[in-house]
């Protein structure tokens, strides 16, 4: 097969009916998003609004496969899509976990009986989905949890401290990591669960971020009770499972479904007269040159996925261009603001959206394993160095010295 | 979508790797550096692979592919820091066949093709080094029944002019209209003075006061010859990135090699993660490099408006092709500074292009002033 960059004829057939379904049931979005950090609530709200229209009409799970109620499309298909779904005015942002991460988890690892009772109402937007993982001290060594599940009868008893859950306060469901088998080396003694969040014993505490807002929370877990056929995957397999769900949440982060373009970024900077300085017009060359490249890798990405091959190493780069970026166009952003750029809120230019992204550069650049996580990562697979000498990988956990 | 290489072009590249691995090796690289750096053996085993002709038509002899798969052959060059005219006598071959007249076509590229003869490019200028605004000096001769153009000025460091039958010689007239011309390096008037180039290869100063006959202008002859030249500077460029791309391979390999077998504290330098994190973004830029090049290549190959793509594609060859090939030196300690070592002509070619034909913020500010300008 020959190269083809951009879309085949039956790719663009297919851009074609989607951007007509989206402008039948959605307004093209303006230059910058509307901003939505003020009332988180009302967005997931939106979210479910949105989620059910595509539900109703066919276009929800694109890639999903029909007997998961998707519409049994090529993963290319769910790109073409959501590239188009990004110029409209739509809020998508509360599923991302659900849709983008433990859906692919479930059809992986679940058994037909999770797949009955979760997939569909998940593809129809009835349920949020949070990630309970990562712990005050397990965050880039997530083996290292503590969080303990013991088994009493046919129900798992669990007891422990989240955090960094992402919509945790808007959930019904999360998925949990819990250590289940203390007296085996970290990677081995984990087990996947999936938790209804209305459980008693479940406490969430939204924590107020830098943005202003309560994107993240604290969920405590006192004696939570989990049915044992909530485990998913197998128990003291959960470390496989959660791999499924991190590598799916790399190529969320990276591939984009980015809330602001350097196309807007030119946009402002001409409105405000910048864009006759050579300077700022090299910056943002510079953020444009970076864009296309993740355009690239994302495009190296879907062919790999269309041939059925596993992502090289472009994965693990992707996310980490695309947070790289994201924090060198936000300086750029600044530059291009001038004395605007110390002010904040909705009366600023442009609605204070690109202040809010600066402060939003953080959950990319940390989330789903840090820029230096991912250094590390593309050194051992892209170029075969050795990995670093683990002293704690085949000690029992309950050895281990815990931070 | 599918961005990825077909069949056919894994296995041009695979050909390409073998020859230039087989006979650009580091023993050859050392003893040229005796001479003046031509490696006239390797350039006849090309002409023979048929990769001198690689995009000129089969009528001539070559084999009618394009950009792409230059751009393939131009990386494995770069990746072996191979010593030969490649890219500037294949742009050469490919600005003749696009643009000058079918006598001129059949007069040169046979010879091209099978290797005997040697094209190059006069891209470079002195002062700002800006190749759409060149500093040779074009005058219409109107006073002689044959006509032509006589050409003068000088042109620096002519890509392996010493060895070049014809050189591509941009010039511009008085009222800023382009010449584009098919210089004699054998013609009176035409003086090449070689020079030593930062990346020790053949390169030479040309002095030209020369007739140009109608029949060698290749475009630019009765009209503005600047679409010519800014489409032979735009393949130029894209060369120019396919053999940075290899560069910074070849870079990375050999210093992915080293920080893991040499030892110091007791463990390999890349247990170090100063030094792992340091190698890894070299790899991430290389493949940023990968990407924006072949998406240029492909982008010229399908003759669309590649202006944004090219100048992103040199942005990343410049810029980042510099960052990696300063790491690989950097990250050899004083094992690379010694010359009996190869590390240091990675670095040496890698400099050298991120100069040549601009530097990074040349490319940034023009690509500055098409997505910004208003």
């Amino acid at each position: 097969m020959s190269m083809q960059i951009g879309d085949s004829p039956a790719d663009a057939v297919f851009r074609d009916q989607a951007r007509s379904f989206l402008s039948q049931h959605a307004s093209p979005r303006s230059e910058v998003v509307a901003n939505w950090h003020d009332d988180l609530g009302g967005h997931v709200e939106a979210c479910k609004k949105w989620q059910h229209i595509l539900y109703d009409n066919g276009w929800a799970g694109i890639s999903w496969p029909e007997q998961f109620g998707g519409r049994g499309g090529t993963s290319l298909q769910a790109s073409i899509f959501a590239e188009e779904q990004s110029k409209f005015d739509v809020a998508t942002g509360s599923f991302a976990v659900s849709l983008g991460m433990v859906g692919p988890t479930l059809m992986a690892h679940g058994t037909p009986q999770q797949h009955a009772e979760f997939l569909s109402p998940m593809l129809r937007g009835d349920h949020v989905w949070c990630q309970l993982f990562s712990e005050p001290n397990a965050g880039s060594d997530l083996a290292n949890i503590g969080t303990r599940a013991v088994l009493d009868g046919d129900t798992w008893v669990v007891n422990g401290q989240k955090v960094w859950t992402s919509f945790g306060q808007f959930s019904d469901y999360g998925i949990l990591l819990a250590r289940t088998e203390p007296e085996s080396p970290k990677h081995k003694g984990i087990t996947y669960f999936i938790l209804d969040m209305k459980s008693v014993g479940v406490e969430v505490r939204p924590l107020v971020q830098i943005t202003g807002v309560a994107h993240f929370n604290e969920v405590f877990l006192s004696d939570v009770r989990i049915p044992a056929v909530n485990v998913l995957g197998g128990v003291n397999n959960g470390w496989a499972v959660a791999n499924t769900t991190l590598t799916s949440e790399r190529a969320f982060i990276g591939g984009g479904g980015s809330s602001w373009t350097v196309e807007a970024l030119v946009a402002t900077a001409q409105k405000l007269g910048r864009t006759q300085d050579p300077i700022v017009r090299q910056k943002l060359a510079a953020a444009y040159a970076r864009a296309q490249t993740i355009v690239y890798l994302g495009y190296r990405l879907r062919t790999a996925s269309s041939l059925g091959l596993m992502p090289g190493p472009e994965m693990f780069i992707m996310k980490l261009a695309y947070a790289r970026h994201w924090e060198q166009t936000m300086d750029t952003a600044m530059e291009v603001l001038g004395a605007d750029a110390m002010l904040w809120g909705d009366n600023v230019i442009d609605s204070g959206e690109w202040q809010h992204h600066l402060l939003s550069q953080f959950a990319i650049r940390l989330g789903g394993g840090t820029n230096e996580i991912q250094q590390n990562i593309i050194g051992e697979r892209g170029l075969g160095l050795p990995r670093e000498p683990s002293v704690d990988r085949n000690l029992p956990w309950r050895e281990l010295v815990k931070g | 979508m599918n961005f990825d290489l077909s069949d056919e072009q894994q296995v041009l590249g695979g050909l390409a790797q073998q020859i230039f691995g087989d006979l650009s090796t580091i023993e050859r690289i050392t003893e040229l550096q005796t001479r003046d750096g031509f490696d006239a053996t390797l350039w006849s085993e090309l002409a023979k692979a048929g990769l001198l002709g690689l995009c000129v038509a089969e009528e001539h002899g070559g084999l009618a592919m394009h950009m792409v798969e230059l751009s393939l052959v131009l990386e494995q060059q770069g990746r072996y820091i191979a010593q030969v005219p490649l890219w500037s006598s294949s742009i050469a071959a490919m600005t003749v066949a696009e643009f000058a007249s079918q006598e001129l076509q059949n007069q040169v590229l046979p010879g091209v093709c099978a290797g005997t003869t040697i094209l190059s490019t006069a891209l470079a200028n002195f002062g700002a080094n800006d190749s759409m605004n060149p500093s040779v000096e074009a005058i219409d001769v109107i006073e002689t029944k044959e006509g032509g153009i006589r050409l003068i000025g000088s042109k620096p460091a002519v890509p392996y002019a010493q060895h070049a039958h014809y050189v591509v010689v941009s010039a511009k007239r008085a009222n800023g209209s382009i010449v584009l011309a098919l210089v004699d390096t054998d013609a009176r008037g035409v003086t090449i003075t070689p020079v030593e180039g930062s990346d020790r290869q053949p390169q030479a100063n040309m002095e030209i006061d020369v007739v140009v006959p109608t029949s060698h202008v290749i475009s630019g002859l009765t009209s503005d010859g600047r679409e010519a030249l800014r489409w032979m500077h735009e393949h130029s460029l894209v060369a120019l990135c396919a053999i940075q791309l290899g560069v910074a391979q070849g870079s990375i390999a050999i210093t992915a090699e080293h920080v893991k077998t040499r030892h110091q504290f007791g463990k390999p330098l890349s247990a170090q993660q100063a030094v792992a994190v340091r190698a890894a973004d070299a790899y991430i830029t290389t493949e940023a490099m990968r990407v924006t090049t072949l998406n240029a290549a492909w982008q010229l190959a399908e003759g669309f408006d590649a202006r944004q793509d090219v100048l992103v594609a040199m942005y990343w060859a410049t810029e980042g092709g510099h960052s990696v090939v300063l790491a690989g030196q950097h990250l050899h300690g004083g094992v690379g500074a010694d010359i009996s070592y190869p590390v240091h002509r990675f670095f040496l070619w890698g400099i050298q292009i991120s100069t040549q034909l601009g530097g990074a913020s040349q490319h940034l500010a023009r690509l500055g002033k098409l997505i910004a300008s208003k």
